[in-house]
Order: structure tokens, then C-alpha cells, then sequence
């Protein structure tokens, strides 16, 4: 294992330093571009004196190195205003909503890799033949449906043509009464079986088959891409060659010696199609009234609640560079090679 | 050019799929340049007036791809929106080129403590998801086409930046450059006139395969009503338009988001073409089997 502590320090220094840097873009975004910050963050509607009062918060008619020194400081005491909708402190509404963001992301980005790497080594052992090409296509078309759209049309034909699967929300309200099932940690999974409550855990698994459908649709995708395409290029080495010759069946070679050369650089690109789920997510939610961070974003997008819209994008944010970071180490502790 | 032009259409036509995006492609490009002049009911596509009587007409003749709440065409309202969706793709592409051509061409030549500080400011951009922060400036801005590529190109710049900067770091120590150094030629003259034209070709690549993303994501800004306003007929405006009907009728989503689907497809199907007519080597093994 090949990673030492100096690399760790590093790099947790340098996620400080990116946390930074995503604050003072907001900051921008927020202080500096609009005309009037104060209204962006009191309402549209505020009275003179909430306005006045909200220049001074703010510290408007001070310097502006003034004004971002107090806006870091706001960040990390926990102070990211108050939501125009929900009328509570935006940092509230997403810690109550992020289990549900993070049960729904995880589920749909494991499946999309396990399933993507499977469908991924399929194609490339059958490269130019038939399922090769359907694979591709698959991937190809995953890679480019719009979430939203795809959320809309799956909603439309299995909850209302076809009403096998509820849509809304993450349980039947009826369901928690009947049973009395309590969240306890927010991952109705885990509290389910915690309290092993089967009828809420069916309940809950099956209102995210569709909203886990739609939004592992661009991981899988570009999953399967890269795995084919690496794998493709590892059967061509001499190595791989050299084990078939030597009468090693393929499946044997693919398993215990491509599959290793393929994982890593899968590995490294998670990051980033961790970045088009919790994008993607903003939108499912929003289309299958699943009340995670993406609903709560996309609702105060669609009401204009500039503290909530804020908070909330610089919250998936840190937590972005966080997975990058997470998988910078996997990669580094899988691929030897990788250099600190 | 001419002969690599016609080079790459032989290994297309070879390839049914290929083809089949290059076709879509080459399609979606002509419609959203002529869509103004091939329109049977303007004022539905633009969206000036409005007819309750013939609203939500489901698919027929008439209407191939129904009618929305106001009674207007659909299929007419798609047209023109491809117009909307190639101006905006290719404007955000070509600024976010612009601004990341020059970052990356400065940081990757001076290098040293200017070099530094405008990689970690492209590094600032990248901490966040793709989208995220369009939707962040574009909520700010307010809703325009305008600002729909503003706000697009801003969260897009970082990623030429990266790969002109990794481009020119390979470019600058070939022995032409070194020459030009010797032979007393400025810096300006040496970045412009060696370094930009023989480091561009990996980034104007990348650009072109990323238009298929940039439809995407001003589709997916104008859905979450961040986009171009009405009654603008943007995909995603018209998609995010037909949202609330979804139950009662159905086309008024389902039309202009396959439009939209294809579009990426073939999009993505040409950028593989040409990521594969590039690299020589899957090539080769192509063409073993």
C-alpha cells in the first residue's frame, strides 16, 4: 500500500484550498455580479428596514476583501441565511435533506458501475461482433438522454398509464402511520430495517426504481464506454495474447488479469460521473417529488429562493471535492503506478 | 484538408452507425439554419398568439406532433427550436474556446508564478459539477439567451484551459521553439505565431465532440427555468412547458425531448467517428477483424 501519510496531509490541504475557492466563486456570484446583493438575500419582497438591516448583516458599505472575509467566516460558523420558501436556515433544510440525496446517488451510481463494467467487458471480448454493437449503442444512448426528459416519460408510463409503481415522495405517508415506522437516521432503508419494518422497506425500494433508472442512465453510459475501450486495448497486449496462447480460456485471462488493468481508470473517472448524478439529481428529484437536496434546489430555483439555490449548489459542491478526493485514493491505492 | 475530408467520409460510410450520426447531424445543422424560412405556422413557432380552441390536440395529420396549452403547432415550435439549441451550443462552444485557449496558452508559456495562479483559478471552476454552476450564475443573471451562454461558457472555459495548458506544455520544448527562442524572436511573437497554431488541434477536437453536451445542458438550464424565457421554443424551455400537462398530453414533452435525444446521439455518434478515425491504433484493430 503505497500511499503514505505525507501524501494524505497533501492532499487534504489542497481540498482546503478547493473549498476556498468554490466559496469565493459564490461569493462572487452573490456579492459581486448582482446590483443589490441585500435583495438576493431578504426577499424580493422585503420591507426598507429588512433591507437596511440586511446591508448592514452583509457588511455592504464595507471593503470588499472586508466582505468576503466575513462571508467565509458566515460559511463556516453555519450561517448561509434563511430560505425565502421553507423560511428556516438553509443549512437545516439540507442536512434534513441530504440522506435522502445520498441514499438515492449511492444506489444509482453503484449500479450503474457494477452494471457498466459487466456490460462493458462483454463488449469488448465480442469486439465487431454483435452484442458489441448493441452494447455500444446502449451506452451510446444512455450517455446522451436527458435526464429530465427520460424521468418525465418513465413517470408517465408506469405511474400514470400503466400505475405499477408509485411516483412521490420516499414513502406512503399512510404506510408510516399504519406501521409506525420512525426515520431515525433519514435513510429510510437503514431505518426500515433497523425497525424491520418490511412493508415501508418494499414501499421505499420500489418508489426509487424509477428515479434510479433515470438517473444512472449517464453513469452507466460512460461507464461502460471507458470499460470497453480500456478493455479492448488491454486484450490487445501481448500479455493477453501470450495467456490465450498459452491455453488459458478467456474468461480466466478477462477475470484475473484484464479486469485489474481496466478497474483503475474506470476508478479515476467516477469522480466525475459522480458530478453528472448529483446534477442529474437536481432534476429527477424535482420530477418524482423525491425531497432530497436536489428537490430543495430545484424548488428554490423555481421560486427564487436565492439562499437555499446557493447554499445548497456550494454544499454539492464541497461535497464533490470531497468523492474526487475519496477516489483520487482508491485510484492511487488500486494503481500502484500512480505517482504523489 | 480536402483529401483527409473525404478520407474520413470512406471510413464513415463503412460504418452504418457513423453514418447515421453524421446524417443527424448534417440534418440538425441545415433545419436550424433555415428553420425561420420552412415554417408552416409561424406565429405557433414563435409563439405570438394564442388559440384555445385548438388546444391540446393529440398527434394527427394536422398537427404531427399535437398542440400545447395555447393551441399552438408543436412540430412548429420544434423546428425553430433547433435554431435556438444550435445558435446557443455553438456560442458556448466557441466562447468557452476563446477564454480557455487564452488561459491555457498564458499559464502554459509563462508558466512560473502567473502560470501557477491562473491554473488554480481554472482549478477553482472545476471543484464544481458540471452544470451546477452555470445554474448558479445563470439563477443570478437572470433568464436570456444571452445570459443562458454566459453562464454556460463560464463553467465550461476550465476544461480547454486544462487541455491547452497540457498542450502547450508538450509544444513548447520542440526544437522549432527553441529556434525561434535563439534566434531572438519575443515571447509575444514565439507564443502566437509557434506555440498556438501547433498546440490547438487537441482542444478544437475536444470542442467539437462537446457540442452534443453543450444542447444538453442549455436544455437542461431552460428546464429548470433558469434557460431562455418564453416564448422562446427552446427544447428544454418546451419540455419544462409541457411538464405540467404530462398527464393529459403526453407530446407536448415527448416530442421535442426525442428531438433532443437524437440530436445528442448523432452528436456523439460523429464524435466517436472521428475519436476512432484518429487513433490509428483501434484502428488497426478494426480493421483485423
Amino acid at each position: 500500500m503505497p500511499i503514505t501519510r505525507t501524501y494524505l496531509v497533501k492532499r487534504i490541504l489542497l481540498l482546503f484550498l478547493v473549498v476556498l475557492g468554490v466559496l469565493v466563486i459564490s461569493f462572487i456570484i452573490t456579492r459581486v455580479i448582482p446590483a443589490r446583493p441585500e435583495l438576493l438575500w431578504v426577499g424580493l419582497h422585503a420591507r426598507a428596514e429588512q433591507i437596511e438591516r440586511a446591508r448592514k448583516e452583509l457588511r455592504l458599505d464595507e471593503p470588499i476583501y472586508v466582505q468576503l472575509y466575513y462571508y467565509l467566516a458566515d460559511f463556516f460558523r453555519g450561517n448561509w441565511g434563511i430560505s425565502w420558501r421553507t423560511r428556516q436556515p438553509v443549512i437545516l433544510d439540507i442536512i434534513t435533506s441530504l440522506p435522502a440525496t445520498l441514499e438515492l446517488t449511492i444506489t444509482a451510481f453503484t449500479l450503474a458501475f457494477i452494471i457498466g463494467v459487466i456490460l462493458g467487458l462483454v463488449a469488448a471480448v465480442n469486439y465487431g461482433k454483435l452484442a458489441d454493437k448493441v452494447i455500444s449503442l446502449i451506452s451510446i444512448i444512455a450517455a446522451s438522454i436527458p435526464v429530465f426528459w427520460l424521468g418525465l416519460v418513465l413517470q408517465t408510463v408506469f405511474s400514470i398509464w400503466y400505475p405499477v409503481l408509485p411516483a412521490g415522495m420516499r414513502v406512503d405517508p399512510s404506510l408510516v402511520i399504519g406501521t409506525g415506522f420512525k426515520p431515525i437516521t433519514n435513510f429510510y432503508i437503514l431505518d426500515s430495517l433497523i425497525q424491520l419494518n418490511i412493508p415501508v422497506l418494499l414501499d421505499v425500494l420500489k418508489r426509487m426504481i424509477l428515479p434510479v433508472i433515470t438517473l444512472m442512465m449517464y453513469p452507466l453510459g460512460l461507464t461502460i464506454r471507458m470499460t470497453r475501450s480500456m478493455a479492448i486495448e488491454s486484450l490487445q497486449e501481448v500479455y493477453a495474447k501470450a495467456l490465450e496462447v498459452w491455453g488459458l480460456p478467456r474468461s480466466k485471462v478477462l477475470y484475473k488479469y484484464i479486469l485489474k488493468n481496466v478497474i483503475a481508470p474506470v476508478i479515476a473517472s467516477l469522480g466525475l460521473s459522480f458530478g453528472y448524478t448529483v446534477t442529474g439529481a437536481l432534476m429527477v428529484e424535482l420530477i418524482f417529488v423525491y425531497p432530497g437536496i436536489g428537490y430543495y434546489v430545484g424548488m428554490a430555483l423555481l421560486s427564487f429562493d436565492y439562499p437555499a439555490i446557493l447554499g445548497g449548489i456550494v454544499f454539492v459542491a464541497v461535497i464533490y471535492s470531497l468523492v474526487n478526493l475519496i477516489v483520487d485514493i482508491i485510484h492511487a491505492w488500486i494503481d500502484p503506478r500512480v505517482k504523489f | 484538408m480536402d483529401t483527409i475530408l473525404r478520407d474520413f467520409l470512406k471510413f464513415l460510410v463503412k460504418r452504418p452507425l457513423y453514418t447515421t450520426g453524421f446524417i443527424i447531424v448534417v440534418a440538425f445543422i441545415i433545419v436550424g439554419c433555415i428553420a425561420p424560412y420552412i415554417l408552416t405556422k409561424p406565429e405557433d413557432a414563435w409563439g405570438i398568439t394564442y388559440d384555445l380552441s385548438r388546444a391540446f390536440q393529440p398527434p394527427s395529420l394536422e398537427y404531427p406532433f399535437g398542440t400545447d396549452a395555447y393551441g399552438r403547432d408543436m412540430l412548429n415550435r420544434v423546428i425553430l427550436g433547433s435554431r435556438y439549441s444550435l445558435i446557443i451550443a455553438m456560442c458556448v462552444i466557441v466562447l468557452a474556446l476563446i477564454i480557455g485557449v487564452i488561459v491555457g496558452l498564458v499559464a502554459g508559456y509563462l508558466a512560473g508564478v502567473t502560470g501557477t495562479i491562473l491554473m488554480r483559478i481554472t482549478d477553482m471552476f472545476l471543484a464544481y459539477p458540471p452544470l451546477l454552476l452555470a445554474v448558479a450564475f445563470a439563477s443570478v443573471l437572470g433568464r436570456s439567451v444571452l445570459n443562458t451562454i454566459i453562464a454556460l461558457a463560464i463553467s465550461w472555459w476550465p476544461w480547454y484551459a486544462r487541455l491547452m495548458y497540457v498542450s502547450v506544455n508538450s509544444v513548447k520544448s520542440a526544437l522549432y521553439v527553441e529556434a525561434a527562442r535563439v534566434i531572438g524572436l519575443g515571447k509575444f511573437t514565439i507564443m502566437i505565431k509557434y506555440i498556438l497554431p501547433n498546440s490547438l488541434i487537441p482542444v478544437i477536437t475536444q470542442a467539437m465532440l462537446d457540442i452534443g453536451s453543450a444542447i444538453l445542458e442549455a436544455s437542461a438550464l431552460s428546464f429548470l427555468g433558469v434557460g431562455v424565457p418564453p416564448p422562446i421554443p427552446e427544447w428544454g424551455r418546451l419540455i419544462s412547458e409541457g411538464w405540467v400537462y404530462v398527464s393529459k398530453a403526453y407530446w407536448i414533452t415527448f416530442f421535442p425531448g426525442l428531438m433532443l435525444l437524437i440530436t445528442v446521439v448523432g452528436f456523439n455518434l460523429l464524435g466517436d467517428a472521428v475519436k476512432e478515425y484518429m487513433n490509428p491504433r483501434l484502428r488497426n484493430i478494426a480493421a483485423k477483424r
